[in-house]
C-alpha cells in the first residue's frame, strides 16, 4: 500500500512516517501543495510514478504552504483522478469539515488523531479503490479472499460461509469499531433474516478459531466488536 | 436622558406663543382704537354743540346738560374764561389750556374730556364734557376678554398639534427601534434601511458600519481560534506520533517505557484541553446558531463516538458497554458530539480500574404516550459523587478529586452543562442503583 503524505510539520510528518511505515505502507513525503500537486499529476500514468495506479492513497494536510489542501484535492478531482483522499486538518469548525468533503476528499481527521484509527482510515479508503481479490493480512492470518483460503501461519483455517463473510468485513475494518448492525448489514445485505444473537454465535465460533493468529478480537459490550493485530509482546 | 419630543416641544411651542401673543396685542389695539376714536368723536361733538349753544345763549347754556344720560354714562360740563376762571358748570374739572382731548379724574372715576373754544363776548373761552368711560372699559374688557380665550384655546390646539406632529415625525426612530429590538443577540447583518427617512440614513449607515466592524471582530476571533488549534494541534500530532514510536521502540525497558508513558499522558491531557478549550467557545450562546439545528439520532452519534474511547476504556481497563435506542432530538450534531465525548471521558476518567461504565439512550417513559422527551445516560460504578457536591461539578474548574491523582481539566461537565442548556436540555447527576453515579441528560419532547 503506497501513501503520499502531504504535511508541512516536520515533526508530525516524520512521526506519520515513521508511523505508517511501521504499519507496512510505503510513504512518500511532499511539503507543500504545489509539490503534491505536481507528484499526482505524475502518478496515473507514468511508469517512474512513486505508486502502482490503484494502490495510492493521498494523507493531505489541509493548511499547507503554496497552495492548500483544499486545491489540491480541487484539481485532483478536476483531472479526473479518483485517487482516495484523506484530509488532515487542525480545524475543527462545521464549516471546514463540509467543505472538505464538498471538495472532493474522501474522508476527514481532525488532528491531533489516535493513530490506530489514522492507519484503520487508510485501510479502508484503499481497499475500496483497490481491484477486489486481495490477500488481507492481520497478525499471523493470511485471508486470501479472491481463492477464499485462509490460514494462521502454515496451518488452514476452516470457515463456514457465514464466519467466512463475518471476518472478511472485521478484517476489512480492521482497526475500527464495528457494530452488529453493520455485519448484518453487510453479510445479509437483502434482508435475511439474521439476528444480534447470530452475529454473537458467529463471532464467538471465530474467537476460537482465531485462536493464536495473534489477533485481537475485542466486544464492545451491546454495540459490537473490534479486531485488531494483538499488541506485540 | 434628553427627550427629542420635549425638545421639539420647547422649541416650536415656545416661538409660536411668543408670536401669538404679539398678534394679540396687536388684535386688541386694532380692535380698540377704532372703538376710543368712535367714543372720542362723540365726546368732541358734544363739546362742539355745546360751544355753539354757550355762543348763543352764553353760560346758562350749561345748565340744562343733564349728569346722568340714557348710556349709563355720566356726564358733566364745564365753561372757563380765556383765564382759566370757571365761568358756569361743575368746578371739579380743571381748566384745560388747550382745546382737544385729555384724561382725568373726576370725583374718584376716570372721564375722557372734551374742550372746545368759545368766541364769546366775556373774550375767548373753552367749554368741556366730562364723560365718565364705563361703556369703553365695558367695550375692553369684552375685547382683552375674547382675545384670552381664543389665545387660550389656539395655544392648546398649537400644543396638541405639535405633539402629534413631533410623533409623528419621530416614528421613524420608533420604528428602527423596533427593528433592533427584534434582532438576535448574534444576528450582526447589517441594518436594512427600507422606508428610513434620509435624516435617519447616516445613522442606520454608522450602525451597520458599527455592525460590521463587530462581525469583522467575531471573523477574527474565529480565525485567531482556529489558528491556536491548528497551532497547538499540530506539534501535539506529532509529538505523540515520536512518543508511540519511542515507547513502541523501547518497550523492553521499563524505565524508558514508563517516563515516556508519562509523557503520552501529559501529550493526551494536553491534547485533551486544548479541545475542551475550543468546545467551551464553541458552546457560548451567542456563538450558537439555531440554525444549525437538525433532527438527529442520539444512537448514531454516541456510535460515532465510540471508535474514540474503546482505547481510553481498555487501557484502565474499564468494562464500556452501550445501551443505544432510537433517540431522536434536534440538535447541533458538533456540539452534542462534544456533549458525549466529554460525560464518557467523565466516566471513564473517575471510574476506578476494572469498573463498568455504560452508555444508554433512547425515548424516556415507556414509549411516552405523552409523545416523551428522549434521554441520554451515563453510568459508572465507581464511588459516585456525594449529594451535596453534585450541583459543583457543573461549575467550571471544580473537580472534586484535587490530589487524588487524577487528571481532569474541571471543564469536561461545565461544557456539557452549557450545551444542554443551548438545547433546552436538562442534566442530572443521581446516584446508581449499586452506588456509582449517572448522568442523565434530558431532551424535551419539543425539542
Amino acid at each position: 500500500m503506497h501513501v503520499l503524505l502531504v504535511e508541512d510539520d516536520a515533526v508530525l510528518a516524520d512521526g506519520l512516517i515513521r508511523s505508517l511505515q511501521g504499519h507496512g505502507m510505503q510513504v512518500e513525503l511532499a511539503r507543500d501543495g504545489l509539490q503534491a500537486d505536481l507528484l499526482l499529476q505524475r502518478n496515473p500514468s507514468s511508469t517512474t510514478a512513486f505508486a502502482p495506479p490503484g494502490q495510492l492513497v493521498v494523507v493531505l494536510d489541509i493548511g499547507l504552504p503554496g497552495i492548500d489542501g483544499f486545491e489540491v484535492v480541487r484539481r485532483l478531482r478536476a483531472r479526473g483522478d479518483t485517487t482516495p483522499v484523506l484530509l488532515l486538518t487542525a480545524r475543527d469548525a462545521v464549516e471546514d469539515r463540509v467543505r472538505g468533503l464538498e471538495t472532493g476528499a474522501d474522508d476527514y481527521l481532525v488532528k491531533p488523531f489516535a493513530t490506530p484509527e489514522l492507519v484503520a482510515r487508510i485501510r479502508a479508503l484503499a481497499r475500496r479503490n483497490a481491484p477486489k481479490s486481495t490477500v488481507l493480512t492481520l497478525g499471523n492470518l493470511v485471508f486470501d479472499s479472491g481463492a477464499r483460503r485462509a490460514r494462521i501461519g502454515e496451518r488452514a483455517l476452516e470457515l463456514s460461509a457465514r464466519e467466512w463473510a463475518v471476518l472478511e468485513y472485521l478484517l476489512q475494518q480492521a482497526g475500527r469499531v464495528v457494530s452488529k448492525q453493520q455485519i448484518i448489514d453487510t453479510i445479509a445485505p437483502w434482508g435475511e433474516d439474521l439476528t444480534l444473537n447470530a452475529v454473537e454465535v458467529y463471532v464467538s465460533r471465530l474467537r476460537l478459531k482465531l485462536d493464536g493468529a495473534g489477533l485481537s478480537l475485542r466486544t464492545i459490550r451491546g454495540f459490537g466488536y473490534l479486531l485488531e493485530a494483538a499488541a506485540a509482546s | 436622558m434628553k427627550s427629542i419630543r420635549l425638545r421639539l416641544l420647547k422649541w416650536l411651542v415656545g416661538p409660536i406663543l411668543v408670536v401669538n401673543l404679539g398678534a394679540a396685542g396687536l388684535t386688541y389695539l386694532l380692535a380698540w382704537t377704532p372703538a376710543q376714536l368712535a367714543f372720542d368723536d362723540g365726546l368732541r361733538t358734544a363739546a362742539s354743540s355745546l360751544a355753539v349753544r354757550v355762543r348763543g345763549a352764553g353760560p346758562a347754556a350749561l345748565a340744562g346738560t343733564a349728569p346722568e344720560d340714557n348710556t349709563g354714562e355720566a356726564t358733566w360740563t364745564a365753561l372757563h374764561g380765556a383765564d382759566g376762571r370757571l365761568l358756569a358748570g361743575t368746578g371739579a374739572l380743571p381748566a384745560f389750556a388747550r382745546p382737544g382731548m385729555h384724561d382725568a379724574t373726576l370725583h374718584g372715576e376716570r372721564v375722557r374730556v372734551a374742550v372746545a373754544e368759545v368766541a364769546g363776548e366775556g373774550g375767548p373761552g373753552r367749554v368741556s364734557v366730562a364723560r365718565t368711560v364705563r361703556a369703553r372699559q365695558q367695550v375692553r374688557a369684552a375685547i382683552v376678554r375674547s382675545l384670552v380665550l381664543l389665545e387660550v384655546v389656539f395655544s392648546l390646539a398649537l400644543v396638541a398639534l405639535v405633539w402629534f406632529s413631533v410623533g409623528n415625525g419621530l416614528a421613524p426612530l420608533a420604528r428602527l427601534r423596533a427593528r433592533l429590538d427584534a434582532r438576535g443577540s448574534a444576528d450582526l447583518a447589517p441594518l436594512n434601511d427600507d422606508g428610513m427617512p434620509r435624516e435617519l440614513a447616516p445613522v442606520v449607515d454608522a450602525f451597520n458600519a458599527l455592525l460590521g466592524r463587530i462581525a469583522a471582530g467575531a471573523r477574527a476571533q474565529d480565525e485567531f481560534r482556529a489558528n491556536v488549534a491548528h497551532q497547538l494541534r499540530t506539534p501535539l500530532a506529532g509529538l505523540r506520533l515520536q512518543l508511540e514510536w519511542l515507547a513502541a521502540r523501547h518497550a523492553g525497558d521499563p524505565e524508558t517505557r514508563r517516563s515516556v508513558e508519562l509523557m503520552l499522558g501529559a501529550n493526551e491531557r494536553m491534547i485533551r484541553q486544548t479541545n475542551q478549550l475550543l468546545s467551551l467557545e464553541r458552546a457560548e450562546p451567542n456563538r450558537f446558531d439555531r440554525l444549525r439545528l437538525a433532527p438527529l439520532d442520539l444512537a448514531s452519534l454516541v456510535a460515532e463516538t465510540i471508535q474514540s474511547f474503546v482505547e481510553q476504556a481498555a487501557a484502565r481497563d474499564i468494562d464500556l458497554g452501550f445501551e443505544l435506542e432510537p433517540a431522536p432530538v434536534n440538535g447541533d450534531r458538533f456540539l452534542l458530539r462534544d456533549l458525549v465525548d466529554n460525560l464518557v471521558d467523565n466516566a471513564l476518567r473517575y471510574t476506578p480500574r476494572g469498573g463498568r461504565v455504560t452508555v444508554s439512550c433512547g425515548r424516556s417513559g415507556d414509549g411516552g404516550a405523552d409523545g416523551g422527551g428522549t434521554v441520554l445516560r451515563v453510568e459508572d460504578n465507581g464511588p459516585g459523587i456525594p449529594a451535596a457536591m453534585r450541583e459543583g461539578v457543573f461549575e467550571r474548574f471544580v473537580r472534586l478529586d484535587e490530589g487524588s491523582g487524577t487528571l481532569g481539566s474541571g471543564l469536561g461537565l461545565a461544557i456539557v452543562r452549557d450545551i444542554a442548556n443551548l438545547h433546552g436540555a436538562s442534566v442530572a447527576l443521581t446516584e446508581a442503583l449499586r452506588g456509582g453515579a449517572v448522568f442523565t441528560v434530558t431532551f424535551s419532547p419539543s425539542a
